[in-house]
């Protein structure tokens, strides 16, 4: 439970961060220190303090290992160590969270040989290559890639699993693994030369993107009712956000502006609409509840989305769109949160006066 | 309660059992749906083996992979129906296994009609 709380508490960190970079009065104590350090470190609260914490924590349950929940500690610290000022021993950590990490998916390797575990095995290196690089002192431009690459190749490795339910189309796997090579590919080149990664990163991007439109069991799924409609329209929007978001790295490496784009499109309309979707999934095996499913799920949905547009489609900044997309985004994120708690909450009253007389053999 | 049913007699599995617990058993497995691909686990063809013997109903079932998460949900709904279709002086055992992985040949025709082979 106190562990939950702190996930939680460095998603709302990582929130008002982005907020007060866009431009958003937040009211947060002036005398504190954690304010700044979340602005400065709004991408590393987001996609190691949460992201890479929840991912842990999902991979820890899935390989039943108690010592698998070294990486996602490590990582939840590595949040909180951030937010005290304490740079240098959040680096280390976040280092050793990576590599644990990597250790807990080449056991599941070890466990199940198959494609998938291997791209969700290369996501974990390509968390590591981004934390070590940060250890090293690089810049932010050459990390924050590789931090992505890790997101992307872990949602790129559920998706190829689920793939298999459908008839694989001629040359699918190789267009895949020419995607991906190329975001490992442009993830490196940033350090070298950030206009070349751009846009071989921005184009890998768009290639992922297609791909997945084309062989995803979601477009089979979104023919079906209730969760597993609700979840395919997260993947399909998520997938046209990839689009947007490759193109917009493309267009940054030209110099044009479309640097919030390229970031959030990427790392909300991909990877939030991805966590909305699957998340009325995730959390009952992870916090051990269980849900009432319903239209109110499509509110933050459709907020999320819209405020999203907002922000990069309208983008206009002299209207102060950036300010209102990015408010609308973390409303969204907060109302999805009272949705899950409210879901949970409504499953537990409907079904509290039901005894079950199940009697189990431990297994 | 001794009558043997041929494995796989009815079901895409094989089952071992009293005749009479069959029909409840698999339409029970088949109340337990994977959202994430809208089909029962037995469509996608998770599920391996049901045998019953001596009071105890015994799943021996898998996953189509090993990082899932859901995989103690969907054991959880497998005893949650099951609860519900044996008599209550069963007992319920679900065995996970990843011998033989899974593949698509285990999907059932209605599996393979929705997800468009």
């Amino acid at each position: 439970m106190l562990f939950a709380i702190g996930v939680l508490a460095l998603l709302v960190a990582g929130i008002i961060g982005g907020l007060l970079r866009a431009g958003v009065s937040v009211p947060v104590p002036s005398a504190s220190r954690w304010p700044g350090q979340a602005v400065l470190a709004h991408a590393f609260l987001m996609i190691c303090g949460f992201m890479g914490t929840v991912i842990g924590i999902e991979r820890a349950v899935a390989i039943r290992h108690r010592l698998a929940f070294l990486a996602p500690a490590a990582s939840a610290l590595a949040g909180a160590a951030v937010l005290c000022g304490l740079s240098n021993l959040s680096s280390w950590l976040a280092a050793g969270a990576a590599a644990s990490f990597v250790v807990v998916n080449g056991v599941l390797v070890e466990h199940q040989r198959a494609p998938h575990t291997a791209l969700l095995l290369t996501g974990a290196i390509a968390w590591l290559a981004g934390n070590l690089l940060q250890l090293l002192g690089s810049q932010p431009a050459a990390i924050i890639p590789w931090w992505f690459s890790f997101l992307v190749l872990t949602v790129a490795a559920e998706r190829l699993e689920m793939t298999r339910l459908m008839r694989r189309r001629h040359g699918a796997a190789a267009s895949l693994h020419g995607c991906l090579g190329a975001l490992l590919l442009g993830s490196a080149l940033f350090s070298f030369s950030p206009v070349a990664g751009g846009v071989v990163y921005g184009l890998s991007l768009v290639g992922l993107s297609a791909w997945l439109i084309a062989c995803d069991i979601a477009r089979r799924t979104v023919a079906a009712h209730g969760l597993s409609r609700y979840m395919a329209l997260c993947l399909l929007m998520g997938y046209a956000w990839l689009a947007v978001s490759g193109a917009a790295w493309v267009a940054v490496s030209f110099g044009l502006p479309a640097r919030d784009t390229a970031l959030h499109a990427l790392g909300l309309g991909f990877i939030f609409s991805m966590m909305l979707g699957h998340a009325p999934v995730i959390l009952p095996a992870l916090a051990r509840v269980k849900l009432v499913f319903g239209w109110w799920f499509y509110v933050p949905l459709i907020l999320l989305h819209v405020s999203l547009v907002a922000r990069l489609g309208l983008g206009l900044d002299a209207l102060g769109m950036l300010r209102v997309g990015a408010e609308g985004n973390a409303l969204a994120i907060a109302l999805f949160a009272m949705t899950m708690a409210g879901s949970a909450l409504a499953w537990r009253v409907k079904h509290s006066s039901k005894i079950s007389r199940a009697v189990h053999e431990p297994h | 309660m001794n009558e043997e049913l041929a494995p796989g007699a009815v079901a895409p599995y094989p089952y071992t059992g009293p005749r009479s617990l069959q029909a409840p058993i698999d339409a029970a497995l088949r109340q337990v749906v994977d959202p994430e691909v809208a089909l029962s686990i037995v469509d996608v063809g998770l599920v391996y083996a049901v045998t019953v013997t001596d009071k105890l109903v015994h799943v021996l079932m898998t996953m189509t992979s090993a990082a899932c998460p859901v995989t103690d949900v969907i054991v959880g709904d497998v005893e949650a129906e099951l609860d519900k279709a044996v008599p209550a002086d069963f007992k319920i055992q679900v065995e996970l296994t990843w011998e033989p992985s899974w593949d698509t040949a285990r999907m059932s025709p209605r599996a393979k009609a929705f997800m468009g082979w």
